[in-house]
């Protein structure tokens, strides 16, 4: 590579000795093959380096580096020399000839010695090396025949305890049953146990007392709502579009929409197949609450962002929402990152450009035109979208569209009758005669009816028609006709009301070429819609669409799907997948820490007909889960990232289930689900900076009373500006699958100061101050259990009551201050208690939130 | 006691993971070693800091300690403010010549554009005989201090992937900005305020967005900190109505306690990242506003800048990053948005749009080099002024927009940089007679990471870190130190 060679002349022979011992050491430390075979050591090289302009598309110079036999053929290598061979001479820049890929980085010294290699031993074309092993269909592996195994309760602590014992690690011993409750029930609810939940299981002493609770978890509305949050990142769910205009969407139906699939324990495939071809699935219609839901669920495929900025070029935007969809779907169900085929074949993984476009041919007959179609209000949104309001709203619309025909239709019919031709004849000639008739009749009506009929125009004659049917109108006639308008007026304000959502349909068929180098002018071949050529094949009984392409991600063939989600089951469990890299099984990625382990999950995932919630159950039961997350120094020697599983996962929560955490600690939390987003409190002037112009106002139109404690899923999601208080949260613009862990003082500044936390920790005081004994140590032992679940020890609690003095000698002192730090937030303090003392513990309560238990999943 | 001794040891092992990740390694503690014999190494020894932007040794020894970096974001015109061409008057508005439009792809040119000269008077000023238009009055003040770079070039002709690229030295969101690779390998001197600091001015953000100055994949303890000109210059960093002080120390001290007690039981060196994480919340509370805190500056200082204590501009933002490098703050950019001349209206051509631009900043930007020299922070700090890319020597004449205006241009653009190692008053690279392509001593985004990484004492070759099975770098796998710009 470009190290050693360059650093030497640089820097001189001594630092470059240091530096080989540690800085490059794995770079060093791989060299190049001596037996290196083309397809799995020199294409590679060329895919990076030389195919863009020497491949069969692209024949610079006569020469084709994309096959073995094709260089063979030529005169470019002269095999097992070399030095004689003109390829050598050209990577090197020998004889005077332009050093290649001109213009170009040169070739590493690793590179170049495996192409050399390859040359001198031969030019072997394929070895048959085994593949990569994501691309090999997992087969279920046996389980590790173990002595001494008490520890193991399920298939999964077999796995990891064989894979310990290699590693002379073990188990660490269970949690306490506290933790064990507070830890399973944030990660199966996102939410904190209640008092009530943890004296139940605590007075529980029978042996399946955690089972008890695991079905208990799993059947909890909330669950849904839990598993949704990673379900959403990967989903790119936002509440705008993005962009300059960034105009909201209705995508919050699909929100609902999930979050109900998960609950109903839906098993994965269906939800697959779903949400990439709900519309091509029988029984998809707008009239039905069922097949509507069909169609609600490809939402997901419609949940990019949309660019309608004036110097947009439509075809441009569609094209860009076709790249994504690519990405997402790829990434979300294959763990590939398939992008780097969109310009050129993937530099490591065996995904060409061809399979990048066919890929996207799937997903390019939407009836769309690339920016927003439709505008309501604040709402900016594309064609084809659908009304998506509850049953009872649906059925009024549908009722009412019935209705307001058949209004029209008798409305017309009398329109068009000899009595309503007489009435309107007597109405003219009664306006002509009478003065005092006309007062309230407009000029330009009154100038027609002086014209002859027969000269009228034809424009004049359907605004005469017309003024006459509004006005003129008495009787049975009229009757008819106001029923009919008043129905068309109700219906207009229903749609107005509804929300609309984007989803899929195949309604356009297009031809999808390849784009040189990803520009969508550019028109190379033209492809059909096919998976990757590479994977295994979709079976000829699968249409060429999306359906098709559903069917064919989950087919018990397809070695990635099962994996891909049981991993990121697994990251959302333990903190760390497997695979440590979600997005990513290719070539490029690590290969998993516990490949059997992976491949057990995967096939029983699969086989349980894609059941969910037993997957969960599996996990959260395992005595791997149920460990204590105590480090000893043994294990942070051995394993400071926690990959062998010795101990429990113990990791900072998601922001967004801080923010729950607080406001159900404190019993703020409305617990309200679905629906509309909402607005929580945000710092001034944070949505002000989108004002670029006049198209809009983007003032926070903050939320009331009970809306403002909803859960932090609910928060509505501007994607130029995601919330203030949800850090290290992603972005909401591409799918993501991982998310970032880190801590900045930043955050501490938002738990400790932020409106919301400083509210519920006066909301939690109140509880504790009204719902226990009436002393000090009772109401902060109170306080404490309701956020870290436990009591706290004795020197913690003398802790809290040192801070609980001193803030009360601080308010006694300034009770002025008190009552502006308890008047934050919409909900007021409590009247009945007094506002020092109200303060003093709303103080520490705040500092109880900012613990680093309460931040952890411990 | 043995908790004690544990957890010692643990954060000793915690250091040790960290230097590890960072790959000094052996060679890291051998470098060290060499430099505390020339008594540069000194400085790290003397530091007791463990945080992750404690200030560690830079690979050899360094020209500059820190950056401010004036990104004009939505990319300036150099032909009408530094690069004068002659030829382009001379053949104002005929068309352009076939071959050089040959194979090339426009963001909004169609068809065959005609050529736009300059109507800017340049003159050439400084010992240096820098070229700059009439647009710029103040530059000549700053000329012998500056090296102008007329020969820059990048891959990308749209402003979010260009103004990534420039940033990360690649076009799609997700790798390390500038500022967090600095303070990744150097860390920063003060630990009461972030290494990375990001003023913004101008009429929106930046077209990249955020991740302009994102930490990509590495630890967003790295990333760019936004310090707002209207409400809480950072956000939250205000306590609650009703708490003052010292009822927030009381609090942190508990909160010290109890996560101490943490710490103990479960021995999870997170907890102690946490208390630190805490424990630097509460001294930037103190030092952010102090910071913000412009009003007590002279009226000498605020006539020299065109400042305006409470404004949002350019000028106030070149004065706290003039305040942010005094306190150790390694790395401010200042964004400037609006550069973006493309002439398809009256308020964004070359006669009215770039003349404003060019007025809300000359002043400040010469100032804020005045300043730094007066009070000898100039030799330490480099500041650096550009966009992400160049404009064409054609007018680009938008549905046929009667205003001049200039379309993105990739291939040569103009950049500036003082200070800090920075050879002062040389003019560096040509562009050819049209200022189409570059003639003479290409440099290329990479070329100019690498130069300023070198400056601040680090080896754009060494400064990597290892994600998704290979080592990144700033520079990816290019990037050439420029010796000529380097006094």
């Amino acid at each position: 590579m470009f190290v050693p060679t360059a650093i030497a002349q640089r820097i001189g022979p001594i630092v470059l000795c240091s530096i080989g011992i540690a800085g490059f050491a794995s770079t060093l430390s791989t060299p190049a093959p001596a037996k290196p075979d083309f397809e799995h050591d020199v294409l590679p090289i060329f895919k990076a380096h030389c195919l863009p302009c020497h491949s069969t598309i692209q024949k610079q110079g006569g020469l084709t580096l994309d096959s073995g036999s094709a260089i063979l053929s030529g005169r470019s290598v002269t095999v097992g020399k070399s030095a004689e061979s003109l390829l050598m001479d050209r990577i090197l820049g020998r004889r005077n000839l332009p050093r290649m890929p001109m213009g170009f980085a040169p070739l590493s010294d690793k590179d170049t010695q495996t192409v050399r290699n390859w040359i001198d031993s031969g030019c072997l074309l394929s070895s048959g090396k085994r593949a990569h092993w994501a691309y090999a269909k997992p087969i279920r592996p046996p389980l590790p025949a173990l002595e001494n195994a008490a520890w193991v309760r399920n298939p999964i602590d077999a796995f990891v305890l064989a894979k310990q014992r290699v590693q002379h690690l073990t188990p660490s011993p269970e949690a306490d049953r506290t933790t064990l409750l507070r830890r399973v029930t944030l990660d199966l609810t996102g939410l904190p146990p209640t008092l009530q939940e943890l004296d139940a299981f605590l007075a529980d002493r029978s042996p399946n007392a955690f089972d008890k609770v695991v079905d208990r978890l799993l059947a909890s509305p909330h669950f849904g709502e839990r598993m949704a949050l990673p379900w959403l990142d990967a989903a790119r769910y936002a509440d705008s579009n993005g962009f300059q205009q960034d105009g909201d969407t209705y995508q919050y139906v699909w929100r609902d929409w999930v979050i109900r699939a998960l609950n109903d324990n839906m098993p994965f495939d269906r939800f697959t197949v779903e949400q990439l071809a709900g519309d091509l699935l029988p029984g998809a219609n707008k009239a039905t609450p069922e097949g509507r839901d069909k169609l609600i669920a490809t939402a997901f495929v419609r949940n990019n962002m949309l660019n309608g900025e004036g110097g947009a070029i439509p075809e441009e935007q569609r094209n860009v929402a076709l790249f994504d969809r690519v990405d997402t779907c790829s990434t979300t169900w294959l763990g590939l990152t398939m992008a780097c085929a969109r310009c050129h074949d993937h530099k490591y993984d065996p995904l060409t450009q061809r399979d990048y476009y066919s890929m996207l041919a799937f997903f390019n007959n939407v009836p769309e035109s690339g920016v927003p179609s439709d505008t309501f209000g604040s709402y900016y949104i594309a064609q084809p979208w659908i009304y998506a309001g509850n049953k009872v709203a649906m059925a009024k619309l549908w009722s009412l569209e019935a209705q307001s025909a058949v209004a029209k239709e008798a409305a017309k019919a009398d329109e068009a009758s000899t009595a309503t031709q007489d009435a309107r004849a007597e109405w003219e000639s009664d306006l002509v005669a009478s003065p005092a008739k006309q007062k309230d009749v407009p000029g330009e009506i009154l100038a027609l009816i002086r014209i002859q009929s027969s000269k009228r125009t034809q424009d004049g004659r359907s605004k005469l028609a017309a003024y006459f049917l509004d006005h003129g109108l008495s009787g049975e006639p009229k009757a008819k006709r106001d029923r009919w308008r008043g129905l068309e007026r109700e219906l207009a304000d229903l749609k107005t009301s509804l929300p609309k959502v984007m989803v899929m349909s195949d309604r356009q068929p297009r031809k999808t070429f390849v784009y040189s180098r990803g520009n969508y002018e550019s028109h190379l071949a033209q492809v059909s819609p096919e998976t990757p050529a590479s994977l295994p094949h979709m079976p000829s009984r699968l249409p060429k669409n999306r359906l098709g392409l559903a069917e064919w991600i989950i087919s018990p063939e397809n070695p990635l799907t099962a994996r891909v989600q049981v991993n990121r089951y697994w990251q959302q469990f333990f903190g760390r997948g497997l695979v440590k890299t979600p997005e990513n099984f290719g070539v490029q990625s690590e290969p998993p820490v516990n490949q059997p382990l992976l491949d057990w999950l995967a096939v029983e995932f699969r086989e349980s007909g894609w059941n969910v919630k037993r997957l969960v159950r599996l996990i959260v039961t395992s005595a791997t889960y149920r460990q204590s997350s105590r480090v000893t120094r043994q294990l942070w020697t051995r394993d400071p990232e926690n990959r062998f599983l010795a101990r429990g996962p113990r990791f900072r929560l998601p922001a967004m289930l801080i923010r729950d955490e607080a406001l159900a600690a404190s019993g703020l939390i409305n617990l309200k689900m679905g629906g509309r987003p909402v607005y929580p409190y945000q710092p001034k002037g944070i949505w002000d900076g989108l004002n670029i112009t006049d198209e809009r106002d983007f003032s926070y139109p903050e939320s009331k009373g009970p809306d403002l404690y909803r859960r932090s899923i609910y928060t509505f999601w501007r994607r130029t500006v995601a919330p203030g208080d949800m850090f290290d949260a992603a972005s909401r613009q591409v799918c993501t699958v991982r998310q970032s862990q880190t801590s900045t003082p930043l955050h501490a500044l938002t738990t400790l100061n932020d409106v919301t936390w400083v509210e519920a920790g006066r909301a939690l005081a109140d509880h504790a101050i009204r719902e226990s004994r009436p002393t000090p140590s009772a109401r902060l032992s109170d306080a404490f259990r309701r956020v870290c679940s436990r009591f706290p020890s004795t020197s913690e609690q003398r802790v809290l009551e040192r801070s609980l003095d001193r803030s009360f000698a601080a308010f006694r002192a300034d009770p002025k201050a008190a009552n502006e730090f308890l008047h934050q937030g919409q909900s007021p303090p409590d009247s009945h208690i007094n506002p020092v003392e109200e303060a003093a513990y709303a103080n520490v309560c705040l500092a109880i939130l900012n613990l680093d238990e309460a931040l952890t999943k411990e | 006691m043995p908790d004690n001794l544990e957890r010692e040891i643990l954060k000793q092992i915690t250091r040790r993971t960290f230097f590890k990740q960072v790959g000094y390694g052996m060679g890291g503690l051998a470098l060290s070693s060499m430099l505390l014999e020339s008594g540069l190494g000194a400085r790290f020894q003397a530091q007791k800091r463990t945080d992750p932007l404690a200030p560690k040794p830079p690979h050899f020894r360094p020209k500059a300690k820190n950056i401010i970096y004036l990104f004009m974001a939505g990319a300036p015109s150099q032909l009408d403010m530094f690069d004068p061409k002659p030829m382009l008057v001379k053949y104002d508005r005929q068309e352009c010549p076939a071959e050089l439009l040959k194979g090339e792809r426009f963001a909004f040119i169609k068809g065959t554009p005609k050529l736009l000269g300059s109507p800017f008077k340049f003159e050439q000023v400084g010992k240096a005989g820098h070229w700059v238009s009439e647009l710029l009055p103040h530059f000549k003040e700053i000329a012998d201090d500056v090296a102008v770079i007329h020969s820059l070039s990048t891959t990308q002709f749209n402003h979010a992937p260009a103004q990534l690229f420039m940033n990360t030295g690649f076009q799609i969101p997700g790798r390390p900005s500038m500022g967090s690779w600095l303070s990744y390998g150097l860390g920063s001197e003060n630990k009461d305020l972030p290494g990375f600091v990001v003023l913004i001015s101008g009429d929106s953000n930046p077209d990249g967005g955020k991740s302009c100055w994102s930490s990509g994949f590495l630890p967003t303890t790295y990333q760019g900190v936004e310090f707002r000109s209207q409400g809480d210059p950072v956000l939250f960093v205000s306590n609650p109505d009703g708490v003052p002080r010292e009822i927030r120390r009381d609090t942190l001290d508990a909160l010290h306690d109890l996560n101490d007690m943490e710490l103990h039981n479960t021995l999870d060196p997170e907890v102690e990242t946490r208390i630190a994480q805490y424990e630097l919340s509460y001294r930037m509370q103190s030092s952010v506003p102090e910071l913000m805190d412009i009003s007590k500056e002279s009226a000498a200082t605020h006539d020299m800048y065109g400042t305006e204590p409470g404004k949002k501009s350019f000028a106030n933002n070149c004065l706290l990053a003039r305040r942010l490098v005094e306190r150790g703050v390694r790395f401010v950019q200042l964004y400037h948005r609006g550069w973006d001349t493309h002439g398809a209206d009256q308020a964004s051509d070359i006669k009215h749009g770039l003349v404003k631009r060019c007025e809300e900043t000359d002043k400040a930007a010469a100032a804020l080099i005045k300043d730094l020299k007066q009070r000898g922070l100039l030799d330490e700090t480099i500041v650096v002024w550009g966009g992400e890319f160049g404009r064409t020597p054609m007018n680009e004449g938008r549905g046929g927009s009667p205003f001049p205006g200039r379309d993105h241009h990739p291939h040569a653009f103009t950049m500036w940089a003082a200070g800090g190692g920075i050879k002062p008053g040389i003019s560096f690279g040509e562009t050819d007679e049209l200022g189409y392509t570059v003639a003479k001593d290409a440099m290329d985004v990479h070329d100019l990471h690498a130069t300023m990484l070198h400056l601040m004492g680090l080896d754009h070759l060494r400064l990597t870190y290892a994600f998704q099975g290979r080592n990144y770098r700033l520079t990816d796998v290019y990037g050439n130190v420029v010796p000529q710009l380097m006094s």
